[in-house]
Protein backbone atom coordinates (compact mmCIF):
# COMPACT_ATOMS: atom_id res chain seq x y z
CA UNK A 1 0.00 0.00 0.00
CA UNK A 2 1.45 3.42 -0.72
CA UNK A 3 0.99 5.73 2.23
CA UNK A 4 0.15 8.57 0.67
CA UNK A 5 -3.42 7.35 -0.18
CA UNK A 6 -4.16 5.57 2.95
CA UNK A 7 -5.16 8.33 4.84
CA UNK A 8 -8.97 7.86 3.86
CA UNK A 9 -8.76 4.34 4.08
CA UNK A 10 -7.28 4.96 7.79
CA UNK A 11 -10.10 6.72 8.91
CA UNK A 12 -12.48 4.16 6.93
CA UNK A 13 -11.33 1.56 8.77
CA UNK A 14 -11.39 3.76 12.24
CA UNK A 15 -15.09 3.92 11.30
CA UNK A 16 -15.87 0.32 10.29
CA UNK A 17 -16.56 1.68 6.80
CA UNK A 18 -14.49 -1.14 5.34
CA UNK A 19 -15.11 -4.70 4.60
CA UNK A 20 -13.82 -7.37 7.06
CA UNK A 21 -11.28 -8.45 4.33
CA UNK A 22 -10.11 -4.90 4.14
CA UNK A 23 -10.29 -4.09 7.35
CA UNK A 24 -7.39 -7.20 8.18
CA UNK A 25 -5.44 -5.61 5.13
CA UNK A 26 -5.13 -2.26 7.18
CA UNK A 27 -4.82 -3.56 10.16
CA UNK A 28 -1.78 -5.37 8.82
CA UNK A 29 -0.40 -3.01 7.55
CA UNK A 30 -1.15 -0.49 10.37
CA UNK A 31 0.84 -3.02 12.56
CA UNK A 32 3.84 -2.85 9.72
CA UNK A 33 4.21 0.70 8.99
CA UNK A 34 5.66 2.92 11.34
CA UNK A 35 3.93 6.13 9.78
CA UNK A 36 0.51 4.94 9.18
CA UNK A 37 0.48 3.06 12.38
CA UNK A 38 1.48 6.61 14.11
CA UNK A 39 -1.10 8.06 12.20
CA UNK A 40 -3.82 5.54 12.75
CA UNK A 41 -3.06 5.72 16.83
CA UNK A 42 -3.38 9.34 16.68
CA UNK A 43 -7.00 9.02 14.97
CA UNK A 44 -8.04 6.29 17.32
CA UNK A 45 -7.12 9.10 20.13
CA UNK A 46 -8.83 11.93 18.93
CA UNK A 47 -12.16 9.46 18.27
CA UNK A 48 -11.77 8.17 21.70
CA UNK A 49 -11.20 11.81 23.21
CA UNK A 50 -13.98 13.07 21.63
CA UNK A 51 -16.47 10.28 22.56
CA UNK A 52 -15.67 10.39 26.54
CA UNK A 53 -14.54 14.22 26.66
CA UNK A 54 -18.03 15.67 24.89
CA UNK A 55 -20.77 14.70 26.06
CA UNK A 56 -24.45 14.90 23.79
CA UNK A 57 -26.40 17.05 25.07
CA UNK A 58 -29.63 15.93 26.60
CA UNK A 59 -33.14 17.01 25.66
CA UNK A 60 -35.01 18.43 28.99
CA UNK A 61 -37.74 16.89 30.41
CA UNK A 62 -40.15 19.19 29.57
CA UNK A 63 -39.53 19.23 26.03
CA UNK A 64 -40.73 16.00 25.07
CA UNK A 65 -44.13 16.58 26.93
CA UNK A 66 -44.48 20.00 25.06
CA UNK A 67 -43.69 17.71 21.84
CA UNK A 68 -46.28 15.28 23.26
CA UNK A 69 -48.79 17.99 23.79
CA UNK A 70 -48.30 19.89 20.29
CA UNK A 71 -48.63 16.88 18.73
CA UNK A 72 -51.56 15.94 19.86
CA UNK A 73 -53.25 19.52 19.53
CA UNK A 74 -52.08 18.89 15.71
CA UNK A 75 -53.76 15.56 15.43
CA UNK A 76 -56.62 17.30 17.03
CA UNK A 77 -56.94 20.11 15.16
CA UNK A 78 -56.63 18.75 11.64
CA UNK A 79 -55.10 19.77 9.20
CA UNK A 80 -53.32 23.27 10.72
CA UNK A 81 -50.26 21.36 12.06
CA UNK A 82 -48.44 24.49 13.41
CA UNK A 83 -45.50 24.61 15.43
CA UNK A 84 -47.60 25.50 18.69
CA UNK A 85 -46.55 28.68 20.33
CA UNK A 86 -47.75 29.66 23.49
CA UNK A 87 -50.56 31.44 23.43
CA UNK A 88 -50.54 34.20 25.91
CA UNK A 89 -53.58 34.64 26.09
CA UNK A 90 -54.71 31.34 26.71
CA UNK A 91 -52.53 30.97 29.14
CA UNK A 92 -53.69 34.36 30.90
CA UNK A 93 -57.07 33.57 30.57
CA UNK A 94 -56.09 30.65 32.78
CA UNK A 95 -54.18 32.46 35.16
CA UNK A 96 -57.00 34.88 35.52
CA UNK A 97 -59.46 30.95 36.01
CA UNK A 98 -56.96 29.91 38.88
CA UNK A 99 -56.72 33.09 40.42
CA UNK A 100 -60.49 33.43 40.37
CA UNK A 101 -60.94 29.65 41.73
CA UNK A 102 -58.24 30.77 44.60
CA UNK A 103 -61.13 33.16 45.58
CA UNK A 104 -63.93 30.75 45.07
CA UNK A 105 -61.70 28.43 47.79
CA UNK A 106 -62.28 31.10 49.90
CA UNK A 107 -65.50 31.09 50.16
CA UNK A 108 -66.25 27.45 50.01
CA UNK A 109 -63.95 26.59 52.57
CA UNK A 110 -66.47 29.00 54.63
CA UNK A 111 -69.09 26.79 53.83
CA UNK A 112 -66.81 24.15 55.67
CA UNK A 113 -67.77 21.44 52.75
CA UNK A 114 -64.31 19.68 52.17
CA UNK A 115 -65.90 17.95 49.33
CA UNK A 116 -66.25 20.78 47.48
CA UNK A 117 -62.70 22.05 48.42
CA UNK A 118 -61.62 18.66 46.82
CA UNK A 119 -63.05 19.35 43.36
CA UNK A 120 -61.37 22.98 43.21
CA UNK A 121 -58.64 20.94 43.93
CA UNK A 122 -58.98 18.78 40.88
CA UNK A 123 -59.94 21.33 38.79
CA UNK A 124 -57.05 23.49 39.87
CA UNK A 125 -54.87 20.69 38.98
CA UNK A 126 -56.62 19.96 36.23
CA UNK A 127 -55.90 23.66 34.83
CA UNK A 128 -52.43 23.53 35.45
CA UNK A 129 -51.61 20.12 33.55
CA UNK A 130 -53.28 22.36 30.65
CA UNK A 131 -51.28 25.33 31.26
CA UNK A 132 -48.17 23.45 29.52
CA UNK A 133 -46.17 23.25 32.42
CA UNK A 134 -46.93 19.62 33.59
CA UNK A 135 -49.22 17.89 31.41
CA UNK A 136 -47.37 14.28 31.39
CA UNK A 137 -44.59 12.54 33.51
CA UNK A 138 -44.56 9.14 30.87
CA UNK A 139 -46.15 9.88 27.76
CA UNK A 140 -47.24 7.00 26.30
CA UNK A 141 -50.60 5.70 24.54
CA UNK A 142 -50.03 1.91 26.19
CA UNK A 143 -51.22 1.40 29.37
CA UNK A 144 -48.71 -1.16 29.68
CA UNK A 145 -45.95 1.19 29.75
CA UNK A 146 -48.09 4.12 31.55
CA UNK A 147 -48.97 1.41 34.73
CA UNK A 148 -45.84 0.36 35.47
CA UNK A 149 -44.29 3.51 35.52
CA UNK A 150 -46.41 4.08 38.73
CA UNK A 151 -44.59 1.57 40.31
CA UNK A 152 -42.55 2.47 43.63
CA UNK A 153 -43.63 5.98 42.93
CA UNK A 154 -46.90 5.63 44.80
CA UNK A 155 -48.35 3.15 47.54
CA UNK A 156 -50.75 2.02 45.26
CA UNK A 157 -51.35 0.62 41.79
CA UNK A 158 -53.48 2.29 39.54
CA UNK A 159 -55.87 0.55 37.31
CA UNK A 160 -54.83 2.19 33.97
CA UNK A 161 -57.24 1.43 30.96
CA UNK A 162 -57.78 2.62 27.56
CA UNK A 163 -60.63 3.40 25.87
CA UNK A 164 -58.90 4.50 22.00
CA UNK A 165 -61.79 2.29 19.91
CA UNK A 166 -64.39 4.28 22.48
CA UNK A 167 -62.80 7.10 21.53
CA UNK A 168 -61.11 7.98 24.76
CA UNK A 169 -57.35 7.72 23.99
CA UNK A 170 -54.63 7.32 26.69
CA UNK A 171 -52.30 10.07 26.53
CA UNK A 172 -49.97 9.28 29.37
CA UNK A 173 -50.01 9.76 32.92
CA UNK A 174 -48.28 11.71 36.08
CA UNK A 175 -47.92 11.97 39.61
CA UNK A 176 -50.26 14.70 41.60
CA UNK A 177 -50.47 15.86 45.02
CA UNK A 178 -54.61 15.73 45.99
CA UNK A 179 -56.26 15.44 49.31
CA UNK A 180 -52.88 15.73 51.02
CA UNK A 181 -51.54 12.81 49.29
CA UNK A 182 -49.96 11.89 46.59
CA UNK A 183 -52.28 10.56 43.42
CA UNK A 184 -52.31 8.99 40.01
CA UNK A 185 -53.62 11.19 37.21
CA UNK A 186 -54.29 9.55 34.02
CA UNK A 187 -54.64 11.83 30.91
CA UNK A 188 -57.14 11.15 28.26
CA UNK A 189 -58.04 12.88 25.16
CA UNK A 190 -61.42 12.88 23.12
CA UNK A 191 -61.11 15.39 20.41
CA UNK A 192 -59.06 18.17 21.37
CA UNK A 193 -60.23 17.95 24.84
CA UNK A 194 -58.50 16.98 27.77
CA UNK A 195 -59.30 14.54 30.61
CA UNK A 196 -57.50 14.11 33.59
CA UNK A 197 -58.85 11.53 36.41
CA UNK A 198 -57.23 11.45 39.29
CA UNK A 199 -57.20 8.26 41.64
CA UNK A 200 -56.22 7.25 44.82
CA UNK A 201 -57.63 4.67 47.38
CA UNK A 202 -59.82 4.72 49.64
CA UNK A 203 -63.00 6.97 49.44
CA UNK A 204 -62.00 10.49 50.99
CA UNK A 205 -65.55 11.49 52.51
CA UNK A 206 -68.39 10.05 53.54
CA UNK A 207 -70.49 10.89 50.49
CA UNK A 208 -68.99 8.53 47.63
CA UNK A 209 -71.73 7.80 45.26
CA UNK A 210 -70.94 8.79 41.88
CA UNK A 211 -71.97 12.82 41.31
CA UNK A 212 -71.00 15.17 38.84
CA UNK A 213 -70.70 18.58 39.15
CA UNK A 214 -69.81 22.06 37.26
CA UNK A 215 -67.34 24.53 38.16
CA UNK A 216 -65.89 27.44 35.71
CA UNK A 217 -67.59 25.89 32.88
CA UNK A 218 -65.17 22.48 33.78
CA UNK A 219 -67.24 19.33 34.11
CA UNK A 220 -66.41 16.81 36.93
CA UNK A 221 -67.33 13.59 37.46
CA UNK A 222 -66.30 11.97 41.02
CA UNK A 223 -66.71 8.61 42.05
CA UNK A 224 -65.87 5.32 43.72
CA UNK A 225 -64.39 1.96 42.45
CA UNK A 226 -62.56 -1.18 44.04
CA UNK A 227 -61.61 0.86 47.30
CA UNK A 228 -60.71 3.54 44.64
CA UNK A 229 -62.03 6.65 44.67
CA UNK A 230 -61.64 8.82 41.29
CA UNK A 231 -62.12 11.89 39.94
CA UNK A 232 -62.56 13.14 36.09
CA UNK A 233 -61.89 16.36 35.34
CA UNK A 234 -62.44 18.47 31.91
CA UNK A 235 -64.34 20.60 29.48
CA UNK A 236 -66.25 17.68 27.45
CA UNK A 237 -69.72 17.63 27.51
CA UNK A 238 -71.11 16.52 30.85
CA UNK A 239 -72.77 13.13 28.85
CA UNK A 240 -69.25 12.67 27.26
CA UNK A 241 -67.83 12.66 30.29
CA UNK A 242 -70.36 10.63 32.07
CA UNK A 243 -70.03 7.96 29.31
CA UNK A 244 -66.05 8.27 30.21
CA UNK A 245 -67.07 7.42 34.02
CA UNK A 246 -69.25 4.36 33.10
CA UNK A 247 -66.67 2.81 30.71
CA UNK A 248 -64.31 3.01 33.64
CA UNK A 249 -66.55 1.63 36.44
CA UNK B 1 -53.02 5.82 8.12
CA UNK B 2 -55.75 7.39 10.20
CA UNK B 3 -54.89 10.13 13.15
CA UNK B 4 -54.63 7.97 16.10
CA UNK B 5 -52.73 5.02 14.13
CA UNK B 6 -50.34 7.76 12.82
CA UNK B 7 -49.92 9.15 15.86
CA UNK B 8 -49.12 5.74 17.64
CA UNK B 9 -46.69 4.81 14.89
CA UNK B 10 -44.85 7.72 15.31
CA UNK B 11 -44.54 7.63 18.86
CA UNK B 12 -43.10 4.30 18.18
CA UNK B 13 -40.57 5.12 15.31
CA UNK B 14 -39.70 8.67 15.46
CA UNK B 15 -40.54 10.01 19.32
CA UNK B 16 -37.57 7.84 20.71
CA UNK B 17 -35.24 9.67 18.98
CA UNK B 18 -35.48 13.01 20.71
CA UNK B 19 -32.00 13.09 22.84
CA UNK B 20 -31.01 12.41 19.12
CA UNK B 21 -32.22 15.35 17.11
CA UNK B 22 -32.15 17.80 20.46
CA UNK B 23 -28.12 16.85 20.37
CA UNK B 24 -27.68 17.49 16.78
CA UNK B 25 -29.91 21.05 17.39
CA UNK B 26 -28.14 22.36 20.46
CA UNK B 27 -24.71 21.71 18.57
CA UNK B 28 -25.95 23.61 15.11
CA UNK B 29 -27.30 26.44 16.57
CA UNK B 30 -24.95 26.32 20.03
CA UNK B 31 -27.86 28.00 21.81
CA UNK B 32 -29.96 25.79 24.37
CA UNK B 33 -33.36 27.78 23.63
CA UNK B 34 -33.03 27.91 20.13
CA UNK B 35 -32.25 24.50 19.71
CA UNK B 36 -35.74 23.43 22.06
CA UNK B 37 -37.46 25.69 19.67
CA UNK B 38 -36.17 23.96 16.77
CA UNK B 39 -36.58 20.46 17.74
CA UNK B 40 -40.30 20.77 18.51
CA UNK B 41 -40.92 22.65 15.20
CA UNK B 42 -38.52 19.58 13.55
CA UNK B 43 -41.03 17.17 15.03
CA UNK B 44 -44.61 18.69 13.90
CA UNK B 45 -42.82 19.07 10.42
CA UNK B 46 -42.21 15.37 10.72
CA UNK B 47 -45.46 14.33 12.29
CA UNK B 48 -47.09 16.45 9.02
CA UNK B 49 -44.81 14.21 6.31
CA UNK B 50 -44.88 11.18 8.36
CA UNK B 51 -46.30 9.59 5.63
CA UNK B 52 -43.47 9.71 3.85
CA UNK B 53 -41.42 7.52 6.01
CA UNK B 54 -41.16 4.54 4.65
CA UNK B 55 -40.03 2.62 7.68
CA UNK B 56 -36.13 1.72 8.04
CA UNK B 57 -34.17 4.53 9.84
CA UNK B 58 -36.30 6.37 11.84
CA UNK B 59 -33.52 8.30 13.63
CA UNK B 60 -31.60 9.63 10.37
CA UNK B 61 -35.23 10.35 9.09
CA UNK B 62 -35.70 12.45 11.63
CA UNK B 63 -32.04 14.21 11.96
CA UNK B 64 -32.56 14.81 8.39
CA UNK B 65 -35.53 17.11 8.98
CA UNK B 66 -34.23 18.70 12.26
CA UNK B 67 -31.36 19.61 10.03
CA UNK B 68 -33.07 21.43 7.87
CA UNK B 69 -35.46 22.95 10.51
CA UNK B 70 -31.93 24.18 11.95
CA UNK B 71 -30.89 25.95 8.36
CA UNK B 72 -34.14 27.86 8.19
CA UNK B 73 -33.94 28.73 11.61
CA UNK B 74 -30.71 29.78 11.44
CA UNK B 75 -31.37 31.77 8.28
CA UNK B 76 -34.17 33.47 9.70
CA UNK B 77 -32.98 34.14 13.24
CA UNK B 78 -29.33 35.65 11.89
CA UNK B 79 -31.35 37.28 8.97
CA UNK B 80 -29.04 39.53 7.38
CA UNK B 81 -25.98 38.64 9.72
CA UNK B 82 -25.62 35.85 6.68
CA UNK B 83 -25.17 32.75 7.80
CA UNK B 84 -21.39 31.68 6.07
CA UNK B 85 -22.17 29.34 3.17
CA UNK B 86 -19.83 26.29 3.24
CA UNK B 87 -17.89 26.38 0.34
CA UNK B 88 -14.98 23.56 0.08
CA UNK B 89 -12.87 25.50 -2.23
CA UNK B 90 -12.70 28.41 -0.46
CA UNK B 91 -12.74 26.81 3.39
CA UNK B 92 -10.16 23.68 2.20
CA UNK B 93 -6.91 25.12 0.36
CA UNK B 94 -5.14 25.42 3.54
CA UNK B 95 -5.82 21.95 4.20
CA UNK B 96 -3.97 20.24 1.54
CA UNK B 97 -0.80 21.88 3.21
CA UNK B 98 -1.23 20.71 6.91
CA UNK B 99 1.16 17.50 7.32
CA UNK B 100 -1.18 14.82 8.74
CA UNK B 101 1.78 14.41 11.68
CA UNK B 102 0.68 17.60 12.86
CA UNK B 103 -2.41 15.69 14.86
CA UNK B 104 -0.40 15.87 18.33
CA UNK B 105 -1.51 13.48 20.62
CA UNK B 106 -1.41 15.61 23.63
CA UNK B 107 -3.21 15.93 26.64
CA UNK B 108 -5.30 18.89 27.10
CA UNK B 109 -8.12 20.29 28.95
CA UNK B 110 -11.27 18.63 28.80
CA UNK B 111 -12.90 21.92 27.35
CA UNK B 112 -10.96 22.33 24.99
CA UNK B 113 -12.42 19.83 22.67
CA UNK B 114 -15.52 21.03 22.80
CA UNK B 115 -14.81 24.26 22.42
CA UNK B 116 -12.89 23.51 19.11
CA UNK B 117 -15.86 21.09 18.30
CA UNK B 118 -18.30 24.41 18.57
CA UNK B 119 -16.12 26.37 16.61
CA UNK B 120 -15.98 24.17 13.53
CA UNK B 121 -17.47 25.51 10.59
CA UNK B 122 -21.68 24.02 10.71
CA UNK B 123 -20.27 21.83 7.97
CA UNK B 124 -17.24 19.96 9.21
CA UNK B 125 -19.15 20.42 12.94
CA UNK B 126 -22.83 18.20 11.86
CA UNK B 127 -20.53 15.36 10.43
CA UNK B 128 -18.24 15.29 13.23
CA UNK B 129 -21.42 14.85 15.42
CA UNK B 130 -23.24 12.64 13.58
CA UNK B 131 -20.04 10.54 13.33
CA UNK B 132 -18.04 11.02 16.62
CA UNK B 133 -21.42 11.17 19.11
CA UNK B 134 -24.56 10.11 17.11
CA UNK B 135 -21.99 7.01 15.90
CA UNK B 136 -23.72 6.90 12.22
CA UNK B 137 -22.65 5.16 9.49
CA UNK B 138 -20.97 7.11 6.27
CA UNK B 139 -24.68 6.24 4.48
CA UNK B 140 -26.58 7.79 7.51
CA UNK B 141 -25.02 10.83 7.41
CA UNK B 142 -24.94 10.86 3.40
CA UNK B 143 -28.81 10.42 4.31
CA UNK B 144 -29.36 12.99 6.80
CA UNK B 145 -26.98 15.39 5.05
CA UNK B 146 -27.77 14.66 1.55
CA UNK B 147 -24.54 14.57 0.35
CA UNK B 148 -22.67 11.77 -2.01
CA UNK B 149 -20.73 9.07 0.32
CA UNK B 150 -17.38 10.46 -0.83
CA UNK B 151 -18.34 13.89 0.31
CA UNK B 152 -19.11 12.38 3.63
CA UNK B 153 -15.21 10.72 3.90
CA UNK B 154 -13.44 13.71 2.58
CA UNK B 155 -16.18 16.34 5.12
CA UNK B 156 -14.89 13.79 8.02
CA UNK B 157 -11.27 13.74 7.28
CA UNK B 158 -11.38 17.70 7.20
CA UNK B 159 -13.09 18.30 10.03
CA UNK B 160 -10.87 15.82 12.20
CA UNK B 161 -7.87 17.43 10.65
CA UNK B 162 -9.14 21.06 11.85
CA UNK B 163 -9.81 19.22 14.74
CA UNK B 164 -6.69 18.14 15.84
CA UNK B 165 -5.21 21.37 14.32
CA UNK B 166 -6.97 23.39 16.42
CA UNK B 167 -6.43 21.16 19.75
CA UNK B 168 -2.83 21.43 18.31
CA UNK B 169 -2.87 25.57 18.05
CA UNK B 170 -4.30 25.99 21.86
CA UNK B 171 -1.62 23.39 23.68
CA UNK B 172 1.45 25.16 21.72
CA UNK B 173 -0.13 28.53 21.51
CA UNK B 174 -0.43 28.18 25.60
CA UNK B 175 -3.75 28.52 25.93
CA UNK B 176 -4.95 25.78 27.25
Amino acid sequence: MRCASSRHLLELHLDGELSAGESAEIQEHVENCASCGGLYERLEQLQSDIRKQVTRHRAPAHLQQNIQVALRKATASEPAARPVRWNWMAVAASVLLVASMAGNIASLRSRNSARNTLAQEVLSSHLRSLMGTHLLDVPSSDQHTVKPWFNGKLNFSPDVKDFASQGFRLVGGRIEYLDDRPVAALVYQRRQHFINLFMWPGPSSPSSGYSEMTRSGYNLVSWTEGGMTCWAVSDLQTGELEQFAQLYK
Amino acid sequence: MNEERKLALFDQTIVPHLNAAYNLAAWLTRNKDDAEDVVQEAYLRAFRFFEGFHGGDGKAWLLAIVRNTCQTWLRREKGTRSVVMFDEQTHSPELAKTNPEGMLLQKFDVGTLRECLEGLPVDYREVMILRELEEMSYQEIADVVKIPLGTVMSRLSRARQRLADCVAARVNGGLV
